[in-house]
């Protein structure tokens, strides 16, 4: 019994930490925090499904699909919703553009997909047992993200100028970074972790566009708990959050869970509003 | 053969500027010839930085900037750097989370690769004491060494044009040195360098030009061998409308 | 000169009573076709308005929070949850013994307005971002207690909604209930938002430290908002659930949530009128062909976006025909000091505001490092220096918006103590902002009565119910604000939305608004930024005659002209300490001053 809850909350906590990094990296990229990163989560489940169960792909071709697809929204998504409200002074159309275009993928979701939670498929033919796939696919995802993430920022210059561009943005466009291009794929490599976090997560959360506001919350707990941009405080939130609410769901039932896990998130967040870690200005994995 | 080229490299005429409503620029003219130091003085709110920013390309602007023969209009600052004119923007901000090479790097980030890594290589000869520290931190870095670094970063694309603003900003004497320096071998070695300072004096002694900008507009304009230039600098800025 | 005579009521003035008819006819317009309604509309259509009016009850109470105050409470949804199962759950008698509808009613408002303050009081805290993804937590949570606590609400089953006794028993008469309700709605939000919380709730969500320095209190002002909206959204539950005659936890769903804000949205921040033909439109659009419906929630998803990134002023602002006349080009701001004496006529008793040895650093930068100042009633103040010498940091620490960590403020000798950044101007100091922090969509006249909110004497329930004080405080502010504008020469523009406004304008705007706090002392940071040589005359002109009407006057400045012109005193700093002190003539000649403004 024990045992199941760990895996489960770790499992869980594995997506939210991942859905978090996405919040994370479109917020270093841009200081906007989107709507749109639980939106993501929803897509990589049901594209998924639908790609590979419906449509019968290949696993591979369909889960590239997958990333690419969600690749695309995050470009979508900085074009439509971001850049052209980056110039205004005014601070609340960013929440509302990226909410509307949120809102716009999931209700589409809802009427051509439907409002039932589909199966997604088994991606490997391994027999059931204690350590299950739907719950190590989604630590070997998180686990895949955080090491490239790793990489990419310690070894690629691509990835160190991400980090100058979130450190100070106008210095950054002041030595001649391509500052638009980087957020554009910063956009984009939210998407992917984004999609990939719901494809990882897909036997767990089913391919249900329900999953799209619960991601948004429950994603965002990671980046408030962890700190604005700081992904290793994401990931050890994440985790956190996804075994307290494991634990409540067995404790006290799945709905009181939620209002525990909430509860507990607000009080936490007026006690520190600048998160657990605090405040940090420096982007780190 | 090359011609003697009859435009200068910078050519600014009626540049007006500003943020938001608030007009800062009126009328700009200036001009900045190959080769040349010259020096953008005045008092603070003058509108030196915003001068620097429009011609750079950080900032929206009205009125003619041509460089190095190109129409600037609409140029934003990747493509400035691309053509040669690079603006060392004040307060020696460097990125203090990443390395001093890395910070060099991202300088050169649009160069090809191995172009980059001998390019950096040969900046960093020109400054021992920031080459030392090359893989730490620029966090780890004094804020007059950073400000050599800033200076480094403008120099990897081998500008034709330098704008450096108030590089001497919050440093002692010695790294004020060391820093203006540079900027004389930059004359020596053909690099024309638009510098905005607060010292008087330091900046007249490396100058071929000045220019006073006095409350968004230029009040003078002349060649630091003439006489009496620091009294008539200094009655540019405190005059009274009247 | 005959001061009475020379203030005539302005044009202004005049226009203001004509504009307010005008302002009224849409809302008796709409009045009118309510009341009509059942004779030319059928049953169906008759649903669908009264579903408008209940709507339009809750979303008049949340466009105050999310319209005026300017905060993100996209999960409000809640509160039409509690307020639905509160009322449905009392008159059915399922926790308690059977309550009558009305009582009911009311019991579900009072439940609501706790709940309003719960879900609402997060935003104190919480960056914009965060406060709204807490309001989408707590919707969630009420639909699933709602779920889950099924003895009281019938869990995923249900339970039916109030029925209404006669007149309201019937669909027209419950029509009537429900659009008499929304009228009260209506007109009360329209109160608040024509007194001076209204145009606080503004200050508050556009220019947030302006409001502070004009006395303004975030958490005291937003207290009574959450409180009503919480009230009136619960009320409108009641009045949902009896409409549905039964309800179950998947009636509340996002997309509800959804309507209502967008519904904001799409009206315009800051306007009754838009939000009310916002929720109208929302709730009718469905129902205009068929296939709609599924789509309901796309297309308004769709309506949001394209708001926000062609129309941000929304519907209101489509329809301000007001501020789309041309303004004259090239016209001269003439201020009339010789007006002061009127405004400033209460006799003002402050002694000299004195700083003694105050420093503040910012981690280890030592902004100010021990200063010395002193500026006197009916004297200007010139506080000069180079750039991070610590001139706005003097005087954001005298406005009270940092905290010194050594040395002392003193008014008349004594120390003012540590205290929120709104106090200050309870003691009659008020401030100007190097760049103009002012309400954009508002008139000049409305950014100016902001500055004199704290002088209301009426509360918030009696701007609600339109209650003598609140008129007359109305009466007062406008006055005094027209007048505020006639002295910095901006009477002409008064009824012109500010963001229309050139820089120079904006500046004096700032100026005047300062004055509606008679202030004791008034600080200016950099006022002559951006000004034209001959506005700096006129504004040194104005601070000279601000002075002399008893005011002392701190002038933070780069330009020379200003400071050796008007200041009585100046003081240098350089690096956080006082470099020079004493007159005008004095420092212009003092050497180490003009190598430091110089930076020889």
């Amino acid at each position: 019994m024990v045992e199941s809850i760990v895996l489960t909350g770790l499992a869980i906590g594995c997506i939210y930490a991942l859905i978090g990094i996405t919040y994370n990296v479109m917020f270093s990229a841009s200081r906007v925090f989107s709507f749109t990163a639980g939106t993501l989560g929803m897509l990589g489940g049901v594209l998924g499904s639908l790609f590979i169960a419906q449509t019968g792909m290949p696993l591979l071709v369909g889960f590239f699909l997958v990333l690419a697809a969600g690749a695309l929204f995050g470009i979508v998504t900085e074009i439509v919703a971001v850049r052209p409200v980056l110039k205004s002074l005014d601070q609340h159309l960013y929440v509302l553009s990226t909410l509307a275009l949120a809102l716009m993928v999931q209700q589409f979701t809802a009427i051509e997909w439907g409002t039932e939670a589909r199966p997604f498929p088994r991606l490997f033919d391994i027999a059931r047992g204690g350590f299950d796939q739907q719950f190590w696919l989604p630590m070997l995802a998180c686990a895949a993200v955080i090491v490239c993430l790793e990489l990419l920022y310690r070894h690629t210059l691509v990835g160190r100028a991400f980090l100058a561009i979130s450190e100070d943005n106008y210095a950054a466009r002041a030595i001649g970074l391509p500052e638009r291009s980087l957020r554009i794929a910063s956009f984009a490599l939210a998407g992917v972790i984004g999609t990939l976090a719901g494809f990882a997560g897909g036997e767990m959360l089913l391919a249900f566009f329900g999953n799209a506001p619960l991601l948004t919350f429950y994603g965002f707990v990671p980046v408030a708990l962890g700190g604005m941009g700081n992904n290793r405080g994401a990931v050890v939130a994440g985790l956190l959050l996804g075994l307290f609410q494991q634990t409540a769901n067995f404790l006290v039932g799945g709905i009181f869970a939620s209002v525990a896990v909430f509860t507990v998130f607000i009080i936490v967040l007026l006690a520190r509003p600048e998160g657990l870690a605090g405040a940090s200005p420096q982007r780190r994995v | 053969m090359p011609t003697l080229a009859a435009e200068p490299l910078l050519e600014v005429a009626g540049l007006s500027a500003g943020y938001g409503k608030i007009r800062v620029l009126r009328d700009i003219d200036l001009t900045v010839g190959a080769g040349e130091v010259v020096a953008l003085l005045g008092p603070n709110g003058a509108g030196k930085t915003t001068l620097l920013r429009a011609v750079s390309g950080l900032l929206h602007w009205s009125g003619k900037v041509r460089f190095a023969g190109r129409d600037l209009t609409g140029v934003g600052p990747r493509d400035t750097v691309r053509a040669g004119l690079v603006h060392v923007i004040e307060g020696h901000r460097v990125f203090t989370q990443l390395t001093v090479l890395d910070n060099l790097l991202l300088a050169g980030y649009e160069m090809p690769r191995g172009e980059r890594a001998a390019r950096v290589e040969e900046v960093l000869e020109l400054f021992p004491e920031v080459a030392a520290k090359r893989h730490e931190r620029a966090a780890s870095l004094s804020g007059g060494q950073q400000q050599i670094l800033a200076v480094a970063q403008g120099l990897i694309r081998r500008p034709q044009l330098l704008m450096l603003d108030e590089p001497s900003a919050g440093l002692s004497p010695v790294l004020v040195d060391r820093v203006l320096l540079v900027v004389q071998r930059m004359r020596e070695t053909g690099t024309a360098v638009l510098l905005v300072e607060q010292l008087i004096a330091k900046a007249l002694a490396l100058a071929n030009r000045v220019y006073a900008l006095s409350r968004g507009s230029i009040v003078l304009e002349a060649e630091t061998s003439e006489a009496d230039l620091p009294q008539r600098l200094e009655h540019a800025y405190l005059a009274t409308v009247r | 000169m005959d001061t009475a005579a020379k203030f005539r009521p302005s044009r202004a003035n005049v226009l203001g009573s004509a504009s307010t008819l005008g302002a009224a006819l849409p809302f008796l317009g709409l009045l009118l076709v309510g009341i009509a309604f059942p004779l030319f509309g059928g049953g169906y259509w008759g649903v669908i308005a009264t579903r408008a009016c209940v709507y339009w009850v809750l979303v008049s109470g949340l466009n105050l929070v999310v319209g005026f105050a300017g905060q993100i409470a996209i999960g409000w949804v809640a509160l039409l949850t509690l307020g639905a199962y509160t009322t449905s759950v009392l008159v059915a008698g399922n926790a308690t013994p059977e309550v009558p509808p009305y009582p009911a009613l009311a019991i579900a408002a009072v439940v609501g307005a706790v709940f309003g303050l719960i879900i609402g009081l997060p935003a104190l805290r919480l960056r914009t971002f965060y406060f709204a993804i807490t309001t989408l937590g707590f919707a969630t949570i009420v639909t699933q207690v709602a779920l889950a606590w099924q003895s009281v609400t019938g869990g995923g089953v249900g339970v039916s909604g109030p029925i209404f006794p006669p007149p309201f028993s019937s669909q027209w008469g419950f029509y009537y209930f429900c659009f008499g309700l929304a009228a009260i709605c209506t007109w009360m939000t329209a109160n608040i938002a024509a007194s001076r919380f209204g145009r606080a709730l503004t200050a508050i969500r556009d220019a947030e430290v302006a409001a502070e320095a004009s006395g303004i209190s975030k958490a005291a002002l937003l207290v009574p908002v959450f409180l009503f909206s919480g009230a009136v959204a619960a009320v409108g539950g009641g009045l949902f659930a009896a409409l549905q005659s039964y309800i179950t936890p998947d009636a509340f769903t996002l997309d509800l949530s959804v309507l209502f804000f967008i519904a904001i949205l799409i009206g315009g921040r800051g306007s009754i009128l838009g939000p009310l033909l916002g929720t109208i439109l929302l709730t009718v659009l469905p129902e205009l062909a068929a296939p709609l419906v599924a789509w309901s929630t796309f297309l308004y998803a769709v309506l949001l976006l394209l708001i926000v990134l062609a129309v941000p002023g929304g519907i209101a602002e489509l329809l301000d025909f007001k501020n789309r006349r041309p303004l004259e080009t090239g016209r001269a701001i003439i201020p009339r000091p010789e007006l002061l004496q009127q405004l400033l006529s209460a006799p003002r008793d402050a002694g000299a505001l004195t700083l003694q040895q105050v420093a503040l650093s910012f981690g280890g930068v030592k902004a100010i490092d021990g200063l010395d100042l002193e500026i006197r009633p009916g004297q200007v103040h010139g506080l000069i220096g180079p750039n991070g010498s610590g001139k706005t940091t003097t005087l954001n620490v005298i406005s009270g918006y940092y905290v010194q960590q050594r040395g002392a403020v003193r008014l008349n000798g004594v120390a003012l103590p540590e205290l929120a950044r709104h106090r200050r101007a309870h003691l009659r100091i008020a401030r100007t902002f190097q760049t103009p922090r002012i309400v954009g969509s508002a008139s000049l006249l409305e950014n100016v009565m902001i500055g004199g909110t704290i002088d209301g004497e009426g509360t918030f329930v009696e701007s609600l119910l339109s209650l003598p004080r609140h008129r007359r405080d109305e009466a007062m502010l406008r006055k005094a604000a027209t007048l505020a504008l006639a002295v910095v020469g901006l009477e002409r523009l008064a009824q012109v939305r500010a963001d229309r406004l050139q820089h120079s304008e904006l500046r004096l705007t700032e100026i005047a608004r300062a004055l509606m706090l008679r202030p004791a002392f008034l600080l200016l940071d950099e006022p002559a930024a951006g000004l034209s040589a001959e506005e700096i005359e006129r504004l040194g002109a104005l601070l000279l005659a601000i002075a002399r009407a008893g005011t002392g006057v701190l002038v933070v400045e780069h330009h020379p002209d200003l400071i050796f012109d008007i200041c009585h005193h100046v003081t240098v700093l350089n690096l956080g300490r006082m470099l020079a002190a004493g007159s005008p003539a004095e420092i212009r000649s003092h050497r180490e001053v003009v190598n430091a403004y110089l930076g020889g």
